[in-house]
């Protein structure tokens, strides 16, 4: 786990004193509204329909149970007792007052914790693989780097008024998990002919209203020049991203107006001056915080598999939530689990103050302390032998978290949507709890297999539309609600945005829709090994569009 | 015939409260003043001291229809706003209740 230092220390005490003085002289009616609303949303308050929404950075979703315990203790004493986990692995709370705002700070900074950066024109929460440091398919572990990039990013004064938000993710995987090409800036790590660990630098890539695929910039940034040349990127956005238009001021326009060649020889012009310099990372100070995430000590294990089809005849659930919501982990003996936060019906992403507390618990009991939040919504005990396995599922069932879901139909992405969020132009969250109740059927979900559905209540993608392999688009149309459907994203390597395949659906129909796409793939695939997104590669777009309109 | 209301965000709980007719932020939709096109005047009036008060915030103007003796904004998202989230609650059932003013929460113009 990484932590503060006296610099990290002071700075958030700083800010959160500042920000304690801006409030009550905002309710005294010193500052106007005009003035206090930058200064808020610099500390990730917002204002949404129903009241104020405090976005508080995770960095790189990695938390201590200590940590979550002290978010489970904020949605209960200062909210309604839960708490909403985002795609930027961050958590919200939809109903906090303005006036408790800075002892909410408070608390979160006595557990070195913040809102600072969730919100603005700057350096946004760094995410990455939620299996970083556990998972068996790990080149590197990308947390020592992120935490690198959390300290460099955290009030970068050259960088905190860009032309528009800037986000960064990073895997160590070759598989990723942390959707690197759909990001401002993706990091992967790769290896040199020289046998040397580096990082691939992927940019220009994002969702919102153009969505796009990020560009290989550069194919291997030895770890000490990282900070140089993300630097380099920076600096070039920064001086030549568009500030006259906000939907054309992200790095994806630049790089998609200006071209990859040209963006290239800017930032390689800029690294040619920093390179070398202040930003060079010390081997010495990355071996001092890579021992912040030194593995646990593993106690060794005995047992090192589990007979999943032997425990399903034993108990159908158990079977399923070992055989979706288990992953592979780089230590014999060991596996990472993935506690389901979508619940038949549920709101997605969402926790109840109880159920933090159970998973807060159950990390320390049996991950070594650690927990992680999954860009997709869900959590992680990183570190779990496999001889606990059935006391966690046992623990998560009584806290109604135990969904053997993950990465099945009813495990979507969705964004709050008009239920809450100012912005949305449709809902979200009754879409999605409709399509979970369709689908509950556990034996239905595992015919269908591996099926990402994603959902975002407007063109600004928070749901991740763009890259479900059916994506849900919520806009406004005559008053009313209308969902568009989109075919064929993927959030991984193998990165495709998916495309909107016909006229939209009422509300009450989006499930109906879902079901004929569904069972057209059934009907079409070559076997229950080929997944949704690879039958619709294989056979395009358009029978899928005549199975969910009908022959022209 | 329609009509415009006002409505914004309390400043200390963020509630949506709307302008009554005796000039005083509540938390009813049904209490809202209701403004005819004639009083445009009127309604800029409340407005601006509204603004000027800044204890209202993200003030906006809404059209409104009335339905058998009932204001129903015409946009879904104003009608949202006006009841609460719609969403039923991860583990009980019930919808998420609307935020309500604080008791330092009481604004008049």
């Amino acid at each position: 786990m990484y932590r503060y230092d006296e610099f990290d220390a002071a700075f958030v005490a700083g800010r959160t004193a500042q920000f304690a003085d801006q409030v009550k002289r905002r309710l005294s009616g010193e500052l106007t509204e005009d003035q206090f609303r930058p200064l808020r949303l610099m500390n990730g308050l917002y204002l949404q329909l129903h009241a104020y929404m405090l976005r508080v950075a995770v960095p790189y979703g990695t938390l201590s149970s200590r940590q979550m315990r002290k978010l489970a203790h904020i949605a209960r004493v200062y909210d309604r007792g839960y708490g909403h986990f985002t795609t930027r692995q961050n958590i919200q709370y939809n109903w906090p007052k303005l006036k408790d705002i800075p002892v909410i700070l408070d608390e979160l900074a006595s557990v070195e914790m913040h809102a600072i950066q969730t919100s603005g024109n700057c350096i946004r929460n760094v995410t990455t693989d939620q299996f970083a440091g556990a998972a068996a398919d790990e080149i590197i572990d990308p947390r020592p780097v992120a935490e690198i990039l959390r300290q460099w990013s955290s009030l970068h004064p050259e960088f905190s008024y860009l032309p528009r938000k800037f986000k960064i993710a990073i895997t160590g995987a070759s598989h990723d998990r942390a959707a690197i090409r759909f990001h401002d800036i993706g990091l992967q790590a790769a290896v040199n002919a020289a046998g040397e660990i580096g990082w691939e630098v992927w940019v220009g890539g994002g969702l919102g209203r153009t969505p796009m695929i990020a560009k290989l910039i550069n194919s291997f940034v030895p770890n000490e020049h990282l900070l140089a040349y993300l630097e380099s990127i920076m600096r070039v956005y920064n001086r030549y991203g568009r500030r006259d238009n906000k939907y054309k001021a992200r790095i994806k326009i630049l790089v998609h107006e200006e071209g990859l060649e040209t963006i290239k020889g800017q930032v390689e012009a800029e690294f040619a001056e920093v390179r070398g310099g202040v930003l060079t990372l010390p081997s010495e100070e990355v071996d001092r915080i890579s021992a912040y995430f030194a593995l646990p000590d593993f106690a060794p294990q005995s047992l090192t598999k589990i007979d999943v089809a032997y425990e399903s005849i034993l108990d159908a659930a158990y079977g399923r939530w070992l055989d979706n919501n288990i992953n592979a982990h780089a230590q014999p003996g060991y596996a990472s689990v993935t506690v389901s936060l979508k619940p038949v019906g549920g709101a997605p992403g969402d926790a109840t103050h109880t159920q933090m507390e159970v998973v807060a618990d159950l990390a320390e009991k049996y991950s070594y302390d650690e927990l992680r939040v999954t860009h997709e919504q869900n959590l992680v005990l990183p570190h779990v032998a496999l001889a606990d396995l059935r006391a966690v599922f046992d623990a998560l069932v009584a806290a109604e978290l135990a969904e053997g879901n993950n990465n099945l139909i009813t495990d979507m992405i969705c964004c709050p949507g008009l239920d809450f969020c100012a912005l949305a132009n449709a809902r979200s969250i009754p879409i999605a709890q409709e399509i979970s109740r369709k689908f509950a059927e556990p034996a239905r979900q595992k015919e269908i297999g591996e099926l990402k559905i994603k959902i975002s209540g407007c063109i600004n993608a928070c749901g991740h539309h763009h890259v479900g392999h059916i994506g849900i688009l919520g806009v406004e149309k005559k008053g009313g609600e209308l969902y568009q459907i989109t075919l064929g994203g993927d959030a991984t390597e193998h990165a495709s945005v998916g495309k909107i395949i016909g006229p939209g659906f009422e509300a009450e129909n989006v499930p109906g829709a879902i079901e004929k796409l569904v069972d057209f793939y059934i009907a079409q695939r070559q076997g229950t090994d080929e997944t949704f997104i690879q039958a619709y590669r294989r056979l395009g777009e358009a029978p899928f569009k005549e199975a969910l309109y009908g022959t022209a | 015939m329609s009509k415009e209301i006002l409505t914004g965000n309390e400043l200390t709980s963020g509630a949506a409260v709307y302008l009554s007719a005796t000039g005083e932020w509540v938390e009813p939709l049904q209490s809202a003043r209701l403004f005819s096109k004639e009083e445009v005047a009127e309604r800029d009036a409340a407005l601006a001291a509204t603004k000027a008060g800044g204890r209202v915030i993200s003030l906006e103007i809404e059209e409104v229809d009335e339905v058998d003796g009932q204001i129903v904004p015409k946009r879904l998202r104003e009608r949202i706003r006006a009841a609460g989230p719609t969403a039923p609650l991860t583990l009980n059932g019930q919808a998420y209740d609307r935020q309500h003013l604080g008791e330092d929460g009481h604004v008049s113009i």
